[in-house]
């Protein structure tokens, strides 16, 4: 219904798209009904943009970032990731794509618990087999205010530690977009926007593309874009970076028309 | 170390932090590791051994050899008296042999302070040189009544000694003492008491080429006989050891295989469970960039970790303790005695690849499940499964179960070692087939057994019935080794139990008599034993074809025959006697049909034309020779048990190592003492696989509790108590105890009810199906304990550590 707004970034295609989704359809079968969490959804995210993802819980959200980065495949339809289309992968090619590409921080469980912070964060590049240079890791975690903390296991760390911990990993392989599914979801205020300054921050001085879903108007206001979703769909969109109350107007309306 | 390798480092960095999942493993591993090391170990010592007695002869020529089976250990026939001479002309003649000694034994048991002593074996004097065996004191003996004993017996020159002999006890005058086991008699006498000679040692003369006179002997004996030096004299080893030794290695060689087979079982579930449990971690790690190969040899660098450190440890402590099996060997009769484990760098080394082996074999299926982990899973809860049960297992089990039943149906026809093949066979199959249809298996069986639980008021039976039924999965697997347990259990004991009853009913069936005579601390009932207060008895030898073959034959007499009421399909067993005898319809077959007169070979290397008298079908033995003729041609022969009909006498005269049991305890006595052996080694073997599959259950239920940690959290923030929250996981693991038994006697029943219409068949008596039942409540017991203890020990931290969170 609203495809015509989401429409709009196509016209302009000489700025670079770090990722293209294109008729992204994803069902589920559930007790013999389809169930469609996302129905078609065609845009691309910009290089060097953040984007927030909004929209009700179960409007897709989730189902849409794992497709975006290559974690789920969709049903139908087509994913770009930098320029590779990730449909004409296998599962190592995929898992490839990733490793190099695209780095994630989910909402919980990002840390291998067995592993030190330190471990944690080189793991794609061990996993890469590259070499592995320890001021490199120190950097990174130094960027994420946790310098002194890289010897320490996930069990002794906070919450807000630990999502630190997985932005610095999703960095170390200079991917070509961040992913976070409500990175901030589990935090308080403080620790929040902690993260959330770390996220601009990385657009702003390295040109990171950011795609990071979220329930919180002010976590969406760090962002240049704001997409919102319902059922599957693209139902609205917010350019330029927007206020929290804007967003949360919209949010409002949204759940409105939804009722 | 920064770079690649990450399989292997990650598996490094799992297992040190998370090493108490790891510990289920481990300990399947080095108890496998021990097993295996300490089993092949003392396999590999287990070669055949020359005895001391015969060590001293650098050339042995024993008689030719016929073919025999596998696991058949009847004697070869003697030399003819008339053989011996001339051999031992032929082979003294030969230069640089000093004597030929024609090794003659018998029967000869001498009485010490009233109790006869354990060694039995009695020799000519000459072939004391053989060993060799030298005087301490006094003289050789020279003369009838005259004998060399032990010098350990502790007896003086020129003493009376009491020794027992097939005739009877007699006494004689000890000219002398030697340095080694053994009574000697004069030759003259020796030659008369003795049976056959079978072996004739050379003594060489100092610095004679002992290849030269091997091949020297080999053109005198031509095909009469086999010729050995060197370390090929270890072919002279006694019959009797061999067989023993044959028993001990099929022992070890299952318990070897067992401990293997069953450590790849134990590590594989161990493994399965740790993937189970930490599919979220696999998840996280595909999402980050590992390929599914690289999850893959995560899990194998966590095998390696494990397997190298297990068996490490495990083969070095199986080493140690390898001696003390070889000395439990030999004390249960496994082994001759003189049997001595050698430990071996090479062989220990085969068994530490061995365990590794079995590690990365027992993380085979993990590691390919973990990697079918999709990165997704790092972001879901941790599912309740609902994974439906594909039709190819629902397949597969069924078909294993339907073989199995059909298993169980052609065992109830088999015959002999076929029954044993078949019954496990049987087993086999239904133990694969119903550990796959578990799942299916479980909830119908978990909401009977749980019925009356939802009854009860309390939430325990709710909570209990309904996780059971939700993770049906997880309710099966850890089920599976409960199953292999007590199925193992009853299926290994009923069996042997069953084959003992059986073997009681055939015993039983035979006996009229009032009471029975019994050797007493000697080797068998001398002549003047087995006549006790009217007693009969036969005597046990054997006769041997024309071609050298053996046919074990019992000597008995015909008023005897005739009271048994033995009916003869052909002939008549009035004419049994002098040299007429009576065989069985298979005989008869081969050759010695019914009034066919054969040319038979005795014990002691005669040749006699026998003419058969009667077939009888029911015959104790292959064939029945009259008892005197046996006498004749077997002096050393003794009986195994003689039968007084009518009263028993009341006092039994002494010295001659006899005791009388009434018939009705005849039949246990006897079973208690032929399957005292038997039984021990069941038992042995079901206590190592319980032990071993008891790791399985410890580990299986402590990783399914843990996996269960964040519902126990729930459960208690919503208000139960930490006792109620551990008897939940406690009543939930009896749970899987009721199924794994009730399994594994669906495997084990109609396994045994096969067996024993199959035992039944054979004897063509009833036979009645035995479980030994409080071993197997043992089992039950124990795999409660196990299961419930491992459960409640692992769910304490999680109840424990959110009592502290709230209490802070
Ligand atoms: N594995 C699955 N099987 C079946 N249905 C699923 C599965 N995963 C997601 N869904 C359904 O797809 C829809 C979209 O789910 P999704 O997780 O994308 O929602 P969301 O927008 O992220 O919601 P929330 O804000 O609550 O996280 C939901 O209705 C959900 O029930
Ligand atoms: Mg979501």
């Amino acid at each position: 219904m609203c495809s015509g707004e989401s429409g709009t970034w196509l016209e302009g295609m000489e700025s670079k798209q770090s990722v293209e989704l294109w008729s992204v359809r994803r069902t589920y079968r559930a007790a013999a009904r389809e169930m469609r969490a996302l129905d078609g959804v065609t845009t691309g995210f910009e290089a060097g943009t953040f984007t927030a993802v909004m929209g009700p819980s179960g409007s897709g959200k989730s189902t849409l970032l794992h497709c975006a980065a290559g974690l789920d495949r969709p049903t139908e339809g087509k994913v770009v990731i930098d320029g590779t289309d990730l449909g004409t992968l296998d599962e190592t090619g995929l898992t490839l794509l990733r490793r190099e590409r695209v780095g994630f921080v989910f909402q919980a469980f990002n840390l291998v618990s067995a592993l030190t912070a330190e471990q944690n964060v080189f793991l794609p590049l061990r996993l890469a087999g590259k070499p592995v240079a320890p001021e490199e890791i120190r950097t990174a975690l130094a960027e994420v205010g946790l310098a002194d903390r890289g010897g320490h296991r996930p069990s002794r760390l906070s919450g807000g530690e630990q999502q630190r911990v997985a932005i610095a990993r999703a960095l170390i392989t200079r991917p070509a977009v961040l992913f976070a599914d409500e990175p901030t979801g589990a935090l308080d205020t403080k620790t929040s926007r902690h993260v959330l300054r770390l996220l601009r921050d990385l657009v702003d001085r390295r040109r990171q593309t950011v795609i990071m879903v979220t329930h919180d108007p002010v976590a969406a206001s760090y962002a240049d874009r704001v997409l919102f979703l319902a059922d599957g769909r693209i139902v609205d969109e917010l350019v330029g970076r927007a206020g929290a109350e804007e967003v949360s107007a919209r949010m409002t309306s949204l759940e409105a028309r939804a009722c | 170390m920064l770079r690649g390798g990450v399989g292997l480092s990650l598996g490094l960095a799992t297992v040190r932090e998370r090493w108490t999942a790891f510990a289920g493993s481990f300990a399947a591993l080095f108890l496998g590791a021990i097993l295996v090391s300490a089993t092949s170990t003392a396999l590999l010592s287990a070669g055949p051994r020359l005895p001391d007695r015969l060590a001293g002869a650098q050339v042995l020529v024993t008689v030719p050899a016929v073919e025999r089976p596998e696991g058949n250990f009847s004697p070869d026939r003697p030399w003819s008296p008339e053989q011996v001479v001339a051999l031992q002309d032929r082979l003294a003649a030969i230069p640089g042999v000093e004597r030929a000694v024609p090794d003659r034994s018998l029967y000869a048991q001498p009485v010490v302070d009233g109790v006869p002593v354990e060694d039995h074996r009695g020799h000519a004097w000459s072939s004391a040189a053989l060993a060799p065996y030298r005087l301490v004191s006094g003289t050789e003996p020279r003369q009838a009544g005259q004998v060399a004993l032990d010098r350990s017996l502790g007896r003086k020159p020129g003493t009376r000694v009491t020794v027992l002999t097939a005739r009877g006890p007699a006494e004689y005058t000890v000219s002398g003492t030697v340095d080694g086991p053994g009574v000697y008699l004069s030759d003259g006498e020796a030659a008369r008491l003795a049976g056959g000679v079978r072996l004739i040692g050379l003594l060489l003369a100092p610095g004679t080429d002992v290849a030269a006179v091997d091949s020297a002997a080999r053109t005198a004996i031509g095909h009469d006989g086999r010729v050995f030096s060197g370390r090929a004299r270890v072919a002279a080893e006694p019959l009797e050891d061999a067989r023993i030794r044959w028993v001990g290695m099929q022992a070890l060689t299952a318990m070897s295989i067992l401990a293997a087979s069953s450590a790849v079982f134990v590590t594989a579930s161990a493994f399965a469970f740790g993937v189970a449990w930490r599919r979220q971690e696999f998840g996280l790690l595909r999402a980050v960039g590992a390929t599914p190969r690289q999850v893959r040899a995560s899990v194998y660098g966590e095998a390696l970790a494990v397997g190298v450190v297990a068996s490490a440890a495990g083969t070095a402590l199986g080493a140690v303790l390898a001696p003390v099996l070889g000395d439990l060997l030999v004390a249960l009769g496994f082994q001759p005695s003189g049997f001595t484990v050698r430990v071996r760098a090479w062989s220990l080394a085969g068994c530490f690849l061995v365990g590794i082996a079995v590690a990365l074999l027992g993380a085979w299926s993990a590691s390919r499940r973990a990697g079918r982990v999709s990165p997704l899973e790092a972001l879901r809860e941790a599912a309740a499964d609902e994974r439906p049960i594909p039709l190819s297992r629902k397949i597969a089990g069924g078909l294993l179960c339907v073989l199995g039943l059909a298993g169980a149906a052609v065992t109830a026809t088999a015959g002999g070692n076929e029954l044993v093949s078949f019954g496990l066979f049987t087993a086999a199959a239904l133990i694969c087939g119903l550990a796959l249809l578990a799942p299916l298996i479980a909830p119908p069986v978990v909401r009977l057994a749980t019925w009356p639980l939802g009854r009860l008021r309390g939430a325990t039976g709710m909570i209990v019935r309904e996780s059971a039924l939700a993770s049906v999965r997880r309710t099966a697997s850890t089920a599976a080794p409960v199953l292999i347990t007590v199925g193992f259990a009853v299926l290994v004991t009923g069996m042997t139990a069953t084959t003992a009853a059986s073997f009681d009913a055939a015993r039983a069936s035979v006996i009229r008599a009032e009471s029975v005579v019994l050797p007493d601390g000697v080797a068998g009932l001398s002549d003047a034993a087995a006549g006790v207060g009217g007693a009969w008895s036969t005597l046990p030898t054997a006769l041997y074809r024309v071609n050298g073959e053996a046919v074990p034959a019992l000597g008995a007499e015909r008023d005897h025959l005739l009271a048994a009421g033995l009916k003869p399909s052909q002939g008549s067993l009035e004419d049994f006697g002098g040299n007429n005898i009576v065989v069985k319809p298979w005989v008869a077959q081969q050759g010695w049909g019914l009034g066919q007169v054969v040319p038979v070979g005795f014990e002691d290397g005669c040749t006699v034309s026998l003419k058969v008298a009667a077939v009888v079908d029911d015959l104790p033995n292959s064939v029945l020779v009259p008892r005197d003729l046996v006498r004749a041609h077997d002096p050393s022969a003794l009986a195994e048990e003689a039968f007084i009909l009518g009263k028993a006498p009341d006092a039994v005269p002494g010295g001659l190592g006899t005791r009388i049991v009434a018939a009705e305890d005849y039949a246990r006595v006897m079973s208690d003492e032929d399957d005292r052996l038997t039984w021990i080694f069941t038992v042995l073997l079901v206590a190592v696989s319980a032990g071993y599959t008891g790791v399985a259950i410890a580990t299986t239920l402590m990783t399914a509790a843990a996996g269960r940690a964040r519902d126990l959290v729930v459960l208690r923030l919503s208000g139960a108590t930490a006792g109620q929250a551990l008897r939940t996981v406690a009543v939930e693991s009896v749970l899987v105890v009721v199924l794994g038994t009730l399994l594994g006697l669906a495997v084990a029943i109609p396994t045994l009810l096969g067996m024993r219409a199959g035992l039944a068949e054979q004897l063509s008596a009833p036979v009645p199906l035995v479980l030994p039942v409080p071993l197997i409540l043992v089992v039950i017991g124990f795999c409660l304990l196990l299961a419930a203890g491992a459960a409640v020990f692992t769910a304490r931290r999680a109840v424990r550590s959110q009592t502290d969170r709230s209490g802070d």
